[in-house]
């Protein structure tokens, strides 16, 4: 009992398995983007939730998943197994090649850095048409393993699931280890960190890779959702939408992002023919959500006593005010 | 001849830049955040020219009024709603109050976009220009009225906002807060109405270059995203610190970019922007003119 409590995601994720077997293609469809969400605002969440960094990148390095992976796959008849990997590794590379410079800068201008640089890289999947194939976008072939096309829906949420699961164990690693406590120890308060010997630079480098890893490994399942892409998927708005995910649901909890990334990608298709609505939805999301429930739906609920209390999960006053932490025993059993 | 034409075209794009990134450059003194919402107030004051204008008829001069007024009538009521609840919020630090207001202006700028784009939806509108003869000679060069216009409404705005933070009181009230909040509240002053009027001034500026910029970009609920990236370049290289080093800067970045596109690469134009902002941060993040500033822990 104390097991399942502690890992409810895996209760979630059997719960998903057993919903896909009555599923419709549609349902199944939005099951399989939303775990591909979870995977991607995984790694939101462990740079802007547990890390602290206000990193607004979320969605270039998606897009050079998505792409690597696509691309690898058309051009290249890279087998899919192998191009997921590839692509979360590539957009890790670009995430490290960007955080060694970028944590030069403190606080809120990394937000206008990162910002900048997903802008270069809308500019470049645009104008770079002999690869990217510009505005068109690039279609995705269905994966093929050991000779059987993985042509439906139901077929790629076998993948997907299984990946999202590896994720999850992966993240719930990362928090539990020494780099995960380091995240937190810089998130409270940065001088207190590199007083106690975290090596600040590298821990940040290391959050700025990981969670571009997570991106590169969500946007090469994006694209296996999604049969297309074309840079518009990842521009400011992926990024807004990733935000409101890891706020809606909570930042620094493992189990908010369900909840984020459910609500989120429901809530897009209700609204789908209506783009004023859509933007107007996920602002006023923000908005609420930062002014009235800062820990997300994932700090009420446990605050009412449904879910149990998180590893490092911030106490009363949310996570902006790391600092007024309480100290709190480790759950785990 | 061409460079002439080249550098009043830098000039003029410059001046925008410069009034756009002085709106950021109000709140960012004040509040010590980059305001992502600021695209969408320049935004505003297009529409509200436009509808001014073209929709409801006025004469040219009162649909600018008007813009300003809507413009510096959403920057207060946007403050009130969505800013004032968190900078008041007791229970959260300086540092955090930060974090939760960066996230509430993008949420602004996403909620500011789906609300213009209800009554006029996706399509691309235009402003008549200011006036009637489009260009002027002046020593057998033509120049267009309506960037003679920006230079000039800049050049008054930037003077008119010096002067108010040097000589009036609401001025030197804004100035003793960005200084130091508590101090400020100790000796009597309203910080919530400094804020208020921060954010009104700031949404003016926006709106003004909003309303000067409409004859040459088109109307359109997205335009405000790229004048925030110009903006913000040129708030960085004045260093986010005086009125008169963001309006230098944003010139610098107007001329830079127009002579960059023009002998380089016409389509890397669009990301010039974000480049000067990341080469700025990066390597002199105190901008051109600024000093270094310690470290408080």
């Amino acid at each position: 009992m104390h097991f399942l409590r502690n890992n409810v995601f895996l209760l979630i994720f059997a719960a998903l398995l057993v919903l896909s077997f009555f599923a419709d293609a549609y349902t199944q469809y939005l099951i399989n983007l939303m775990l591909t969400y979870i995977v991607i605002a995984q790694g939101l969440n462990l740079i802007l939730g547990f890390a602290g960094m206000f990193a607004f990148a979320h969605g270039a390095f998606m897009g050079i998943g998505a792409y690597t992976s696509a691309l690898l796959v058309t051009k290249l008849n890279v087998p899919f197994l192998i191009a997921m990997p590839t692509a979360g590794i590539a957009a890790a590379l670009v995430g490290c090649a960007i955080g060694i410079p970028a944590i030069r800068v403190s606080g809120l201008y990394l937000a206008m850095v990162t910002v900048g640089f997903s802008e270069i890289l809308q500019w470049v999947l645009k104008h770079w048409k002999s690869l990217t194939g510009g505005p068109d976008g690039v279609i995705v072939p269905a994966p093929v393993f050991f000779g059987i096309e993985f042509r439906s829906d139901f077929h790629t949420f076998a993948i997907i699931l299984v990946v999202t699961i590896l994720m999850t164990l992966l993240a719930q690693g990362i928090i539990r280890s020494r780099l995960g406590r380091a995240f937190v120890a810089i998130r409270d308060s940065e001088i207190a960190a590199q007083c106690n010997g975290v090596n600040v630079a590298r821990t940040k480098v290391f959050a700025f890779t990981i969670s571009a890893f997570y991106a590169g490994i969500g946007g090469s399942l994006f694209s296996l959702t999604q049969h297309y892409i074309n840079p518009e998927n990842f521009n400011l708005y992926q990024t807004i939408l990733q935000f409101c995910m890891v706020i809606v649901g909570g930042a620094a909890s493992l189990v908010g992002l369900f909840i984020g990334a459910a609500i989120l990608t429901w809530l897009p298709e209700l609204l789908r023919n209506a783009q004023a609505l859509q933007e107007i939805g996920y602002g006023l999301l923000l908005i609420v959500f930062v002014i009235f429930l800062p820990r997300g739906l994932a700090g009420f609920l446990i605050d009412k006593g449904i879910l149990p209390r998180e590893q490092y999960s911030p106490a009363r006053f949310g996570w902006f005010s790391a600092r007024r932490r309480a100290p709190e025993k480790a759950t785990r059993s | 001849m061409e460079i002439a034409i080249l550098l009043s075209v830098g000039i003029s794009n410059g001046c925008l830049y410069g009034l756009v990134g002085l709106g950021l450059v109000l709140v960012y003194n004040a509040q010590g955040i980059p305001n992502f919402a600021h695209g969408e107030l320049f935004m505003a004051g297009a529409f509200a020219a436009y509808t001014g204008n073209v929709l409801l008829g006025l004469p040219y001069g009162w649909s600018l009024l008007f813009a300003v007024v809507v413009a510096g009538a959403i920057g207060i009521i946007v403050e009130l709603i969505a800013i004032r609840p968190i900078s008041m919020h007791r229970s959260l630090g300086r540092a955090s109050n930060q974090v939760a207001i960066v996230l509430a202006t993008v949420g602004l700028m996403i909620v500011l976009k789906g609300l213009a784009r209800i009554p006029w939806g996706d399509s691309v509108r235009n402003l008549p220009p200011a006036f009637m003869t489009e260009t002027i000679s002046i020593g057998g060069l033509y120049l267009s009225t309506q960037r003679l216009l920006i230079v000039a409404v800049t050049l008054v705005l930037v003077v008119a906002i010096s002067l108010f933070f040097a000589r009036t009181a609401l001025g030197k009230t804004m100035r003793a807060t960005s200084l130091n909040i508590t101090g400020a509240k100790l000796i009597g002053i309203n910080t919530g109405h400094v804020y208020s009027a921060t954010w009104g001034l700031a949404a003016v500026c926006g709106g003004i270059a909003g309303m000067l910029a409409a004859p040459l970009i088109f109307v359109h609920p997205d335009m405000g995203t790229r004048m925030l990236l110009k903006g913000f370049a040129a708030a960085c290289l004045g260093g986010f610190g005086s009125v008169s080093g963001v309006l230098v800067g944003g010139i610098l970045m107007g001329i830079a970019e127009i002579f960059f596109g023009r002998y380089f690469a016409t389509s890397m134009i669009d990301i010039f922007a974000p480049i000067i902002i990341i080469i700025v941060l990066l390597f002199r993040p105190q901008g051109l003119f600024g000093s270094r500033q310690a470290l408080r822990v």
